[in-house]
């Protein structure tokens, strides 16, 4: 996920930082002895308007405090990588420590915070908090800063210690005062540029994927549309043939038997009587003929077994397919509703056992179907990870339609797993044969 | 992979106890070593041969009351030597826990937040009496209205007075709320040629400079925060106007300390440190044989009182000390103690801080010690009027510069009979401009 180039660029701001802030207590400390060397303590003393108290001790300090940053940057990188809470920790630590530090040199580096920062904005996926926590950043340099804190308050200042140096010595230091604070503030701005390029490339990564499948939609749609048309005229054949193969045989026996009845009429009445039989049993077999290519005409399973076999079917499958356990236990007696509940119960339960394995990654899925009133209540529940919010995707929309369009409701819950509760009213003794 | 983790955790630990045991290391220390910084010898220039006589009596009455606390000094510190000595100790942030402010140091001190406010640790002491000190004596232990140092001896000025020079002429001694044109008329009397040679050879003052008048005149020469003077006042004038008359007294001629030693002058400001360390010097020659002499407050100018100048020796806390009460105790045991402050009458030159003892009839006893018999004692009543009533030398480290340059140029301006108005308002031009760098 991290970039190389992000790990190169945090280790160079920690180094950068630890040069400048052991580099200005150091000179705080080589300058002091030399002044005392010298004698001239009383002259310095009177140019300055704050001292540190003990630059030895502040050394020492900020060598510790640094020593700290740097554990904590190496917990964050090695130790807790993924454990979002210790990372969380130890960027609240080091944000106290580099406080600390900006403090013990009386504002005089306040880079560090900076540093700080730049480590928060890695963990922070969204886009507003980023934009805020740059915003808090770049806030904090600015207020932390010497000249603005020592107009309140009296704070030792880098540069009274280098005007102790002759003119020249005066410029190179603070040249080389300079050139650290904006170093650092420059490799800051280049980590929050590639920061914001990296991100730009993965947002139109994303966008060109989008629009691939954009064009794949609507190829399958079109695909639909035809396949549709094929499967009509396939059908229409189909009809013809039924029509013509029962219909117009049975016809065409009927139509010559009773051309035969007319003709024996009336010479022989008992002949003619024994052939009407024949023809009444003819159309018996056509009707039943008749029943048999409607029956035909109805979809997969469903026209073939009844609803429980199908589920059970659906279930036993999808157990010996994939390494999900799903059990079903069913409730209601003679499962036999009418087409479009039994196609709406059959859908909800695939689409259900579909969702969970695929987004909840469930090891176990149980279904469950009882009756209350003229209501089916149906049941979905996995063990997996279930979701804090629910995104309003093709799967749950589509139980939402299904069960809709015939007045009932569902309503889904991914607190503890994953559970579809569906309530679907049952139009009761209207069973069709 | 696994085994870089554990690295990892190891090495935190290791650095998280290290810091945790530099800490502790730090922290912990058996015996309280408190440090105090002074400097030996005198405060007040003069030669002082028992400067750690005072100081070794009252650490080992200290370390006494204060089992477990020591008391450590460097010692062979030179006056002179002193405030560099301080300003490395705070450079590098190894200030005594107590130590004695020099006066020029004492606001620069305060404004780099090197001496403690004393003012809560006052409050936080049940105790302690301020009463007890001389108010103006605690004043320059302030600064911007806090407590920042405690006084632990003062000197003021007071006035000399030739007694016998004055009956031998008929003047009566001077009352003690005298004015400048009652101190002139004595001076125009007594200025004049006793031997007939042609030569002034008796005069009104030796020493009495323009500053010990500008004291007495109401005027204040600087601003409350020191970045300005303030020369160019109707006070100051008239207080130039009085010395050049003064002056004038004396036809050009000087006066010389020989002058005053052989009785020939009338009146001579004196510190009661330099007082105290002439009658006593055991090698010097008694100086004030020969006449009889006493004390007494400057005149007063017209809008101004009979005020001179009084200094202290300051002590003070390090703002960052880490023994806070212990280092207050001492800083009492130093100032407030009775029986210390009564060893600054017996071995040094200065006068006690505290109110009770410098009226104690012990000091009166110990001041008298130095004084030739049948000589008259300086009044401890009036010791306590001149040093409440005194003004205070402002401390900050121009302070001496810019008296210096004063001085040059007033002596100039007498000596060249300059304008007093032009003169002045030019220097305070340039002063105020040295100030501003």
């Amino acid at each position: 996920m991290k970039s190389k180039r992000i790990r190169f660029f945090q280790i160079g701001i920690l180094i950068l930082n630890m040069i400048t802030v052991i580099g200005i207590s150091a000179f705080t400390c080589y300058t002091t002895e030399l002044i005392c060397s010298r004698y001239d303590a009383r002259e310095f003393l009177s140019g300055v308007s704050a001292i540190p108290w003990s630059p030895w001790r502040k050394l020492y300090i900020c060598v510790i405090l640094l020593l700290l940053l740097c554990v904590g940057f190496a917990l964050r990188e090695t130790v807790f990588k993924a454990n979002m809470k210790m990372i969380t920790f130890c960027l609240v630590a080091e944000l106290f420590v580099a406080v600390l530090i900006v403090y013990q040199l009386n504002f005089n580096y306040n880079g560090i915070l900076i540093m700080v920062f730049s480590g928060m904005l890695m963990y922070v996926k969204d886009r507003k908090a980023q934009m805020t926590l740059m915003a808090l950043s770049i806030a904090c340099f600015l207020l932390a800063d010497y000249s603005l804190i020592s107009v309140k308050w009296n704070l030792y200042s880098i540069e009274s210690y280098m005007r102790y140096y002759d003119s020249a010595t005066q410029q190179t230091l603070l040249s080389i005062y300079n050139v650290l604070i904006s170093l650092n503030m420059a490799v800051f701005v280049m980590y929050c540029v590639d920061f914001i390029v990296t991100q730009r490339g993965r947002i139109d990564e994303v966008n060109a994927l989008y629009e691939e499948l954009e064009k794949v939609n609507e190829q399958i749609q079109e695909y639909a549309v035809m396949s549709e048309k094929m499967a009509e005229t396939r059908e229409r054949n189909r009809l013809a043939r039924e029509i013509h193969d029962t219909l117009g045989h049975t016809l065409t026996g009927i139509a010559a038997g009773i051309d035969a009845c007319i003709a024996t009429v009336d010479v022989a009445p008992e002949t003619t009587k024994k052939q009407l039989e024949l023809i009444s049993n003819v159309t018996r077999d056509g009707i039943k003929e008749i029943r048999r290519s409607v029956s035909e005409l109805r979809p997969d399973a469903l026209d073939r077994f009844s609803l429980d076999y199908a589920i059970a079917k659906m279930v036993a499958d999808m157990n010996a397919v994939s390494g999900t356990k799903v059990y079903f236990n069913c409730q209601v007696k003679n499962l036999k509703f009418d087409e479009d509940e039994e196609n709406a119960i059959y859908r909800v339960i695939q689409e259900g056992i579909t969702n969970s394995i695929r987004h909840g990654k469930a090891e176990k899925i149980w279904i469950t179907m009882n009756r209350e009133d003229s209501d089916i209540l149906l049941q979905i529940k996995d063990n997996g990870i279930g979701s804090k919010e629910i995104k309003t995707g093709f799967g749950t929309k589509h139980m939402k339609e299904r069960i809709g369009m015939l007045g009932g409701t569902v309503t889904f819950d991914g607190s503890n797993g994953f559970t579809v509760n569906a309530r679907i009213p049952i139009r009761w003794g209207e069973n069709y044969d | 992979m696994k085994k870089r983790k554990w690295i990892t955790m190891a090495a935190a630990v290791l650095v998280l106890a290290a810091a945790a045991a530099g800490m502790i290391k730090m922290k912990s220390q058996k015996e309280i070593t408190l440090e105090f910084g002074m400097f030996t010898g005198s405060n007040w220039d003069v030669a002082s041969a028992n400067c750690f006589v005072i100081m070794d009596k009252a650490i080992e009455a200290f370390e006494e009351s204060h089992p477990g606390v020591k008391i450590h000094y460097d010692s062979g510190i030179l006056k002179e030597d002193y405030s560099e000595w301080c300003a490395r100790k705070l450079l590098k942030g190894e200030l005594p826990d107590v130590f004695m402010v020099m006066d020029t140091d004492f606001n620069q001190y305060c404004a780099l937040g090197a001496l403690k406010n004393l003012d809560d640790v006052i409050a936080a002491d049940k105790e302690f009496d301020e009463s007890k000190y001389f108010t103006t004596a605690l004043n320059i232990g302030k600064n911007d209205g806090c407590q920042y140092a405690l006084p632990y001896e003062v000197v003021p000025t007071l006035l000399f007075v030739n007694k016998s020079l004055l009956a031998a002429e008929g003047i009566e001694m001077p009352k003690q709320d005298w004015t400048w044109n009652d101190m002139y008329e004595i001076c125009r009397q007594v200025t004049r040629d006793t031997d007939g040679d042609g030569w002034i050879d008796q005069f009104g003052t030796y020493n009495y400079g323009w500053l010990n008048v500008v004291h007495t005149s109401g005027a204040s020469l600087f601003d409350d925060d020191f970045s300005r003077v303030n020369f160019a006042s109707e006070e100051v004038y008239s207080s130039l106007r009085f010395v050049r008359k003064m002056y004038e007294l004396n036809h050009g001629q000087k006066v010389t300390q020989e002058d005053y030693n052989n009785g020939k002058v009338a009146f001579m400001p004196l510190t009661f440190a330099e007082y105290r360390t002439y009658k006593t010097y055991p090698y010097k020659i008694k100086k004030y044989t020969g006449f009889q002499w006493d004390c007494t407050t400057f005149p007063a100018g017209s809008r101004g009182a009979n005020t001179s100048e009084v200094d202290a020796l300051l002590i003070g806390v390090s703002a960052w000390t880490e023994h806070e009460q212990l280092a207050w105790e001492f800083l009492k045991q130093l100032t407030y103690e009775q029986e210390m402050q009564m060893d600054i009458f017996r071995y040094s030159q200065g006068v006690s801080v505290l109110k009770d003892v410098t009226m104690s009839e012990e000091a009166a006893a110990a001041i008298q010690e130095d004084m030739d018999e049948g000589e008259q004692v300086i009044d401890s009543g009036l010791l306590c009027t001149v040093i409440e009533e005194g003004t205070i030398a402002p401390h900050f480290q121009q302070y001496d510069q810019v008296i210096n340059l004063a001085d040059n140029e007033i002596s100039k301006m007498l000596e060249e009979e300059k304008n007093i108005d032009s003169t002045i308002k030019i220097f305070q031009r340039s002063i105020n401009s040295y100030l501003k760098q």
